[in-house]
């Protein structure tokens, strides 16, 4: 196995598939996991520690140039736009925002498929705006993997349904056969 | 439009340094790229070619470069908890203190969202002329746009809903006058306010500064860069002087044990060791 990381993006309807992930990872998950989720820009707290309360790996709001660690998952922190430099470090950024949005899905996972290149797994989930679609178009050229969450079972589907008209992905599923995916990463 | 690659922003440095003695190198790489490419896009060039032409034949294009690559504040009041802490402690114990008056140093303003929220909380508390304000920019072209009031209007909404939850005592708009496509500050606030060029290197920083804002800064540039940075204010503040950072930007190694306090962990407020 040779990936790096793993990103995931989402928005409305988002929440409760992110969680069910990361209640279902194993504690000895070999990736760090970046998530990249619109939030209230001006809800600071509360969002990291409801998604810490039954995950099987620690979860984190980064501070600015930290190390990327495996096993861990790093929360894009409101307000912000979160990078991954060449240097394997988190960089956040207060740049404007993109799709309306900051933190901006697309942004993460540019950064991420720079640095990571074909050795990143990038996944859209449940949302409402078109933001992460060129993310993730950038991640299959770079010879990333791409899934896709199933649009029949999101909550809202414009996020899915333009990630999936931009770029041919890899695989489409449903939360649980993104569960056994990431199970199966040694 | 080319996207730059590595190579291209080395360049780019090499040549702004030959010819201006300014050193982007120690800029936060994806960041900087982006900044360069969105001035790129508003001055129409295709490539870093051009831009290196551009650069090298257009003397006048360089204060641009400074105005377009720092990144301004998001909008005013932004983490509304660190202004209502600056109005409720920190102004209360400090002013008390000081007899002259308490000195307060910007180091990096851009659009000034920061440091009209100041002057805003400060003339609320009837205090703004207990102290001396410093604002350094890095290009003449901030200064004027910061002297002239204007402020982009997209940035109004989430302002106002800000300055809401710091419970401020008017509204907003009380503090600006509305213009076709922008408004315009009400700048007798800052007509105290000294302002001055500053190149990035932070030379002929001011001395003896009380309390220094420096939100959402460091994080443009490497940790290299940043260490140097903090080692400069750590110099300009007087002892016991406090430093403000963004929320997410923390002191590290060495400086952060040796240095520095804390004085409240959740706003990124640092305490000068004595």
């Amino acid at each position: 196995m040779s990936y790096k990381a793993v990103i995931i993006g989402g928005s409305a309807g988002s929440f409760q598939v992110i969680t069910r992930i990361l209640n279902s990872l194993p504690k000895d998950f070999p990736l760090p996991v970046l998530l990249c989720l619109h939030r209230l820009k001006h809800v600071r707290s509360g969002f990291v520690e409801a998604l810490s309360l039954k995950s099987t790996i620690p979860v984190e709001e980064p501070y600015d140039k930290e190390s990327v660690k495996p096993g861990r998952a790093y929360l894009a922190p409101a307000n912000y736009h979160m990078y991954v430099e060449l240097a394997n470090r988190i960089a956040l950024s207060t740049e404007d925002t993109v799709n309306h949005s900051r933190p901006s899905i697309d942004l993460s996972f540019i950064t991420a498929a720079n640095a990571y290149r074909d050795k990143l797994i990038g996944i859209i989930l449940s949302g409402a705006n078109k933001d992460g679609a060129l993310g993730l178009k950038k991640v299959h050229e770079n010879g990333g993997i791409c899934i896709v969450q199933d649009p029949v079972e999101c909550e809202v589907k414009t996020m899915t349904q333009s990630a999936l008209q931009l770029t041919k992905v890899d695989f489409v599923y449903s939360t649980d056969q993104i569960i056994s995916y990431l199970q199966k990463i040694r | 439009m080319d996207e730059l690659g590595i190579v291209d922003i080395r360049e780019i440095n090499r040549v702004i340094k030959s010819i201006y003695d300014y050193d982007f190198s120690n800029h936060a790489l994806t960041s900087y790229k982006q900044r360069l490419e969105r001035l790129m896009k508003m001055y129409l060039i295709d490539t870093a070619d051009g831009l290196i032409k551009k650069i090298q034949n257009d003397p006048s294009f360089f204060d641009d470069i400074l105005c377009e690559i720092p990144v301004p504040s998001t909008e005013m009041f932004r983490d509304p908890s660190l202004w209502r802490w600056l109005r409720e402690e920190y102004f209360p114990e400090h002013m008390e203190k000081t007899t002259g008056k308490l000195r307060i140093w910007f180091p990096s303003c851009v659009s000034g969202g920061e440091l009209y929220s100041l002057v805003i909380l400060l003339a609320e508390m009837g205090i703004l002329d207990r102290v001396q304000i410093i604002a350094s920019c890095i290009s003449e072209k901030c200064i004027s746009y910061i002297k002239q009031g204007t402020y982009d209007v997209r940035k109004l909404e989430v302002s106002q809903e800000n300055y809401v939850r710091f419970n401020g005592q008017r509204d907003l708009s009380a503090y600006y006058k509305p213009e076709r496509d922008f408004v315009t500050r009400d700048t007798s606030l800052i007509s105290a306010v000294e302002f001055g060029k500053l190149n990035i290197n932070l030379d002929f920083a001011p001395q003896n500064v009380r309390l220094i804002l420096f939100r959402n800064n460091l994080i443009y540039f490497n940790p290299t860069r940043q260490e140097m940075i903090l080692q400069t204010l750590y110099r300009s503040l007087s002892a016991t002087g406090h430093l403000i950072l963004g929320i997410r930007e923390k002191i590290t190694g060495l400086a952060a044990t040796r240095d520095f306090d804390i004085a409240n962990e959740t706003e990124s407020v640092y305490r000068k060791k004595i």
